[in-house]
């Protein structure tokens, strides 16, 4: 790194502050101009919101910023803000540009989606709050600034979800998801109350070394700990804190349902991986999350995909393919290691697995959207023929599940592959067994929506409505991301093991 | 110390491209292939003239290949490309690469000539009818040309099936041509699937050899080649080093090497229409005249016995399996030939005779006659191709009339065509001095001399058919030119015929010639009396025109004759019955010859006249079991039906009952269990808040007591 001049330290969080600050633009330009009948401008500066944030993440993340310097230990390098309460370092901008992407992409989706919604600014300002949020969790340093931000992804997704106000379905799915959030967030803020009991810190270098010096309170600590987990369990959707997906997934507006299922997630992850990983690293003796992560991951993968085997409804088909691939991701957790080298490939292959999940499962939803837009119906039989109608949005539906499912037809086969072998790298072989399984399960309910599209005959004759700009654009540019992280992975994994060499080495 | 100059190195590339760009000759039909798919339709006679311009060229291309190993150069082997690499010497390494050697530059040039002709009169006989779908005939028949010149020119066996799997396909299209009649239809799809029979054998004979060997190479002229599977055999054969080989099923060396050979040889019994699997030849002359001639001349039919050449020093090993083929083509040869015997449709004694002739290369190759066989396969090329392509002449003129009792007289009114087509026919009865007689007695002579010689007394078996296939051969042809060219004009076509073009003429003429004096490559009857050198093509697949790094290597004919005549090997031996190998030739020269006059006599005796009858009838019921090719389709018909339908639906019911059984099984249980998971999930939100704390407080429990918290 040989800049000439070094930006100051506070512009780190560029990122973040780009988002807020769209959020506000929003509703300032909602003020001046009320009658929301100026979509286009709302989208635009969404989108250009999101661009200018993702801009800063992938340039920070290219250009070396808070990641280890030549001469640094690969561990070092993090930039620490407002006394250790937020760190940026190589994880936390990873995890920006899928955040940022994905909200790119959403934004983008929502213009046609959102014509004759009366809130268009609010929603636009709260997708953008929200992923202000996401983007803090990733550079949480404290349980203090973790909870809020987390806290700022909730509340905005509450009332994102429900959004349409006439419509039940998005009303009951909004208090759902409410309720059990709250009770969660309860839990989780009664986690971090016990690991403070236990610890006397609450920012996670000091939680860190205090753990390491051993302290007095093992059961509460554990006790503490595993609450945590539980709060982030919520997050990321993990059985049995997922049962607000499905409803709340399948009751969203579709966009919605593809921020919260891919964004969202994300951002429940990162915290895991800094929290676990980086700070309770060494307090697998007091509660040995290690397994618990096990059990979490199996036992969501397994129920998940056999629930999806049932489904009619093609979105709560997706809303639990979403939760199953939470339980494939937490082995990057569940095959923890201890060991160095091990534990950066395995790290590195659930980011890695979703950086190409953010693409293909916002890609798989917004594809549901432009369904929605249409008119086509919800269940597996109102999408018959669909592929005679919009023969590409098909091919790029296509091209998504099949690279949920994991074949390599786009990056989620090289992802899902990296996490095969990180159970093998792991010692966990009954995990790779159950990847195995799962996978092979889910092909068949991913497949069933594939033959619905291209194969049966329509029902009726659909009518060919018009071709909403923005979403397909946003289909387009999701498909062509799913497909280029076939060749681009390797840019990705590297990315990915750099990221988790910080916290796990 | 300064490098070479850049530009040295593009000096040294030739202008024409001869033994050191030999693949070209293949790559030009494949370029022609794509640009016809591509734009057939606005090229010139919609496709045939960049057709007829890629294989003049590569025809050009392999007589200067041709031309430069006579001036000594060459062999060339290379690896082009490597499909699977071995790590560090271990595994299989699978490539691709050119073999150019005599016999693969004889058979390129052979290739290249034949596909040119059939090019040019394909003018006359598609475009000048008008045919449609013009594009996806010259399309087929580049990509038939350029999957044949590459098989010629593989370097391992696996590359070679690859090819023959590619020319069975373009015999499939091209016979399929009008397949919109259901005849074509039906006859590409029988050839399709006879043909695939035996190459079943012959992809599990491959998968013998690397098993085996480790190596499907040809030959080891390549840098990086050690030895060709042909050279480990021999060695372990010869001097018992049987280290880099491994045999299965607990037999022994020579008993696999055998095995081996018999499953490539079924790969060759389909495609050269051997019996039992020539079944799908006669059909196959619902494609076009001129595909036929392209198809029995020198590509599909032609690739059979080309496959048993390239690796015949592995069959020189095997006595069984060299008397297995003997015996095979020698019956196909006599087999054949009674069923030309009655045929009424001009194009059918064609096919039946090329079944015949194909017998006789398979008899050379198991008689122990390298070069008779090469010698007969190259001759029977030209005048096969001559027949074919005389055949179509006759067939445009007749405005597609196939039978030859609606012809007749028709000499008077196409000279041309008669003319050419008496030559081949001469050629094809084996009449002195035509091509036909001199590689057919060669066969014949190889096969004799090795019979009396001790070796193999089924030899005696197999010359005694084809000695009699002379006789039938003579017969069949002079009948068929008598029908066709003689006597009165039987209907109104006949008796005013369509004329033909230039362009079908020409190749005619070319082939004509060629039939009248192809026999001087190796005039092997009279080698009593001529110069050691004068038999120009044993000298030439001797390599005699060669360095020491192929005349010493294991790819010559003197080589293949060293194997054969040891012990290790076949274990031939010549004898001459007392009259020395100069008599002996010409003895049986001048007995085959008179073999082949008298039904030649006795035919124009029968059918000579200005209103021949068709006596045929006289045979009662011989001539329907005849005319019904001894029931052979219906046989295998009712194999198929009797025998491995049965079998099918047992195996479908095993498939349907067990095997998906056992899946839908699965799936089922899949499905319920997703049927009571779903149940969970009952939309409640205090159900889910208490399952949620629930599975907190299990997860508590567990690990509490797990983690001694309590």
């Amino acid at each position: 790194m040989t800049e000439v001049t070094t930006l100051p330290d506070w512009t780190a969080i560029a990122p973040a502050l780009a988002l807020l600050g769209t959020a506000f633009v929003l509703l300032l330009a909602d003020m001046i101009d009320p009658d929301d009948s100026n979509g286009t401008a709302l989208t635009g500066i969404s989108v250009t919101g999101g661009l200018v944030a993702l801009g800063f993440a992938l340039w920070y993340l290219l250009a070396g910023t808070g990641q280890p310097g030549a001469s640094q230990e690969p561990t070092e390098g993090a930039i620490e803000l407002f006394g250790d309460a937020l760190v940026v370092d190589g994880m936390s901008l990873f995890f920006s540009v899928i955040i940022t992407s994905v909200v790119v992409l959403v934004a983008l989706a929502s213009h046609e989606y959102l014509r004759e919604h009366p809130y268009q600014a609010e929603y636009y300002s709260l997708v953008l709050l929200a992923s202000t949020g996401m983007v803090m969790v990733t550079a949480a340093n404290s349980f203090v600034t973790a909870f809020i931000s987390i806290e700022l992804v909730s509340l905005p997704s509450y009332a994102l979800v429900a959004s349409l106000k006439t419509n039940e379905g998005s009303v009951e799915g909004g208090l759902k998801y409410f309720l059990i959030g709250a009770l969660s967030s309860a839990i989780f803020a009664y986690g971090i109350a016990l690991v403070y009991v236990a610890t006397g810190s609450l920012q996670f270098g000091a939680v860190e070394i205090a753990i390491a010096d051993g302290v007095g309170f093992d059961s509460l600590l554990g006790l503490g700990m595993l609450m945590i987990l539980g709060g982030i369990a919520f997050k990321i959707a993990a059985v049995p804190f997922h049962f607000w997906a499905p409803d709340a997934y399948e009751g969203a507006p579709a966009p919605i349902s593809a921020f919260i299922s891919s964004a969202s997630k994300a951002a429940g992850f990162v915290l895991g991986f800094r929290v676990f990983v980086d700070v309770f690293g060494t307090a697998t003796g007091v509660f040995d999350w290690v397994d618990a992560f096990l059990i979490l991951s199996i036992v969501t993968m397994t129920i998940a995909n056999f629930t999806a085997l049932k489904q009619d409804n093609v979105k709560r088909i997706l809303a639990y393919s979403s939760v199953a691939h939470a339980g494939y991701i937490l082995i990057a957790l569940a095959a923890f290691t201890g060991s160095v080298e091990g534990e950066i490939s395995i790290l590195g292959a659930g980011m890695a697995h979703l950086f190409v999940y953010g693409f293909m499962n916002t890609g798989a939803f917004l594809f549901i959207a432009l369904a929605e837009y249409w008119d086509v119906g919800r269940t597996v039989e109102d999408y018959h023929g669909l592929g005679n109608r919009a023969p590409f949005a098909c091919a790029a539906m296509t091209v998504f599940l099949f690279s949920l499912a994991g074949l390599p037809i786009g990056g989620g086969f090289f992802s899902k592959f990296y996490l095969l072998f990180a159970t093998v790298t792991g010692g966990q072989e009954l995990l790779g067994a159950a990847l195995i399984i799962n996978s092979v399960v889910s092909l068949f309910y991913y497949t069933r929506i594939v033959r619905a599209i291209w194969i049966e005959e329509p029902g009726e004759d659909l009518e060919p409505g018009e071709y909403p700009t923005g979403l397909y654009a946003a289909i387009a540019v999701a498909a062509l991301a799913t497909i280029l992280l076939i060749p681009a992975f390797g840019f990705v994994i590297e990315y990915a093991e750099i990221a988790a060499r910080m916290i796990g080495g | 110390m300064l490098g070479t100059h850049p530009l040295a190195s593009s000096i040294s590339i030739p202008i024409v491209p001869g033994i050191g760009g030999a693949e070209v000759t293949a790559l030009f039909p494949l370029v022609t292939f794509v640009l016809i798919l591509a734009f057939g339709r606005y090229l010139p006679f919609k496709g045939a003239f960049p057709g007829i311009v890629a294989t003049g060229l590569g025809f050009l291309v392999a007589l200067a290949t041709v031309v430069e190993i006579a001036g000594g150069a060459g062999p060339r082997h290379e690896t082009l490309h490597t499909l699977v690499a071995g790590v560090s010497g271990e595994g299989v390494t699978l490539t691709f690469g050119v073999l150019i050697d005599p016999l693969s530059a004889l058979m390129l040039t052979i290739v290249g000539l034949i596909s040119l002709l059939v090019h040019l009169f394909s003018l006359g006989y598609m475009n000048a009818e008008g045919e449609i779908d013009l594009p996806r005939y010259y399309a087929a028949l580049s990509l038939f040309t350029f999957s044949m010149m590459a098989f010629v020119l593989s370097d391992n066996l696996l590359m070679s099936f690859v090819f023959f799997e590619l020319v069975g396909l373009c015999s499939y299209l091209l016979i399929g041509f009008w397949y919109r009649e259901p005849g074509p239809a039906s006859a590409a799809k029988k050839a399709f699937l006879v043909t695939r029979f035996g190459d079943y054998f012959f992809l599990i004979g491959v998968v013998a050899v690397l098993g085996t060997f480790g190596t499907a190479q040809f030959a080891s002229y390549a840098p990086g080649v050690e030895a060709s599977f042909v050279e480990i055999a021999t060695d372990a054969l010869e001097h018992g080093e049987t280290g880099e080989m491994r045999t299965f099923l607990g037999l022994g060396e020579r008993a696999w090497i055998t095995a081996i050979g018999l499953l490539v040889l079924g790969g060759a019994v389909g495609k050269s229409a051997q019996f039992p699997l020539h079944t799908w030849l006669p059909d196959a002359m619902e494609g076009p005249t001129p595909v036929s001639a392209l198809i029995h001349a020198a590509t599909m039919v032609a690739a059979g016995v080309f496959l048993i050449a390239r690796m015949y020093g592995f069959y020189a090993l095997s006595p069984t399996a060299l008397a297995v083929i003997a015996l095979v083509g020698g019956f196909t040869a006599f087999f054949a030939a009674t069923m030309a015997l009655v045929k009424q449709e001009l194009k059918q004694v064609l096919a039946y005779s090329t079944i015949s002739q194909y017998g006789y290369m398979m008899l050379a190759l198991g008689g122990g006659g390298y070069v008779a066989a090469v010698f007969h396969l190259t001759t029977h090329a030209i005048f096969k191709a001559l027949l074919f392509l005389g055949a179509g002449a006759v067939i445009i003129a007749m405005h597609h009339e196939e039978n030859m009792w609606e012809m007749g007289g028709l000499k008077d009114e196409m000279r041309t065509t008669y003319l050419t087509f008496l030559a081949g026919s001469l050629a094809l009865a084996g009449i002195f001095p035509f091509a036909g007689f001199w590689s057919k007695d060669e066969v014949l002579f190889e096969t004799l001399v090795h019979a009396l010689g001790g070796g193999a007394p089924v030899l005696f078996v197999a010359y005694a058919l084809g000695l009699l296939a002379v006789i039938l051969t003579a017969f069949y042809t002079f009948r068929m030119v008598l029908l066709t060219f003689h006597g009165d004009p039987r209907t109104d076509t006949a008796e005013d015929p369509h004329s033909i073009t230039l362009s079908m003429k020409v190749p005619l003429v070319v082939l004509g010639v060629l039939s009248v004096v192809a026999g001087v490559l190796n005039m092997g009857v009279f080698k009593g009396f001529l110069p050691e050198n004068a038999l120009f093509l044993e000298r030439w697949l001797d390599g005699a025109t060669m360095g020491e790094q192929f005349r010493e290597s294991s790819l010559t004919a003197e080589h293949y004759h060293h194997v054969l005549t040891h012990d290790f090997g076949a274990g031939y031996s010549s004898g001459y019955a007392g009259l020395g190998e100069g008599n002996l030739a010409l003895v049986g020269g001048v007995v085959a010859l008179v073999l082949a006059l008298i039904p030649a006599a006795v035919a124009w005796r029968l059918y000579g006249g200005a209103e021949p009858d068709p006596h045929m009838m006289n045979l009662g019921r011989i001539r329907t079991v005849l005319m019904n090719n001894y029931y052979q389709d219906e046989y295998q018909v009712w194999l198929a039906r009797g025998f491995t339908l049965p079998i099918a639906t047992l195996a479908n019911k095993f498939d349907q009952g067990i095997i998906d059984g056992l899946v839908d099984g699965s799936g089922g249980v899949s499905l319920f269990a997703g049927g009571r998971f779903r149940q969970i999930q009952t939309g409640v939100a205090t159900t889910y808040a208490a399952l949620l704390v629930l599975g907190l407080l299990i997860l508590i429990a567990v690990f509490a007591v797990t983690g001694g918290w309590i």
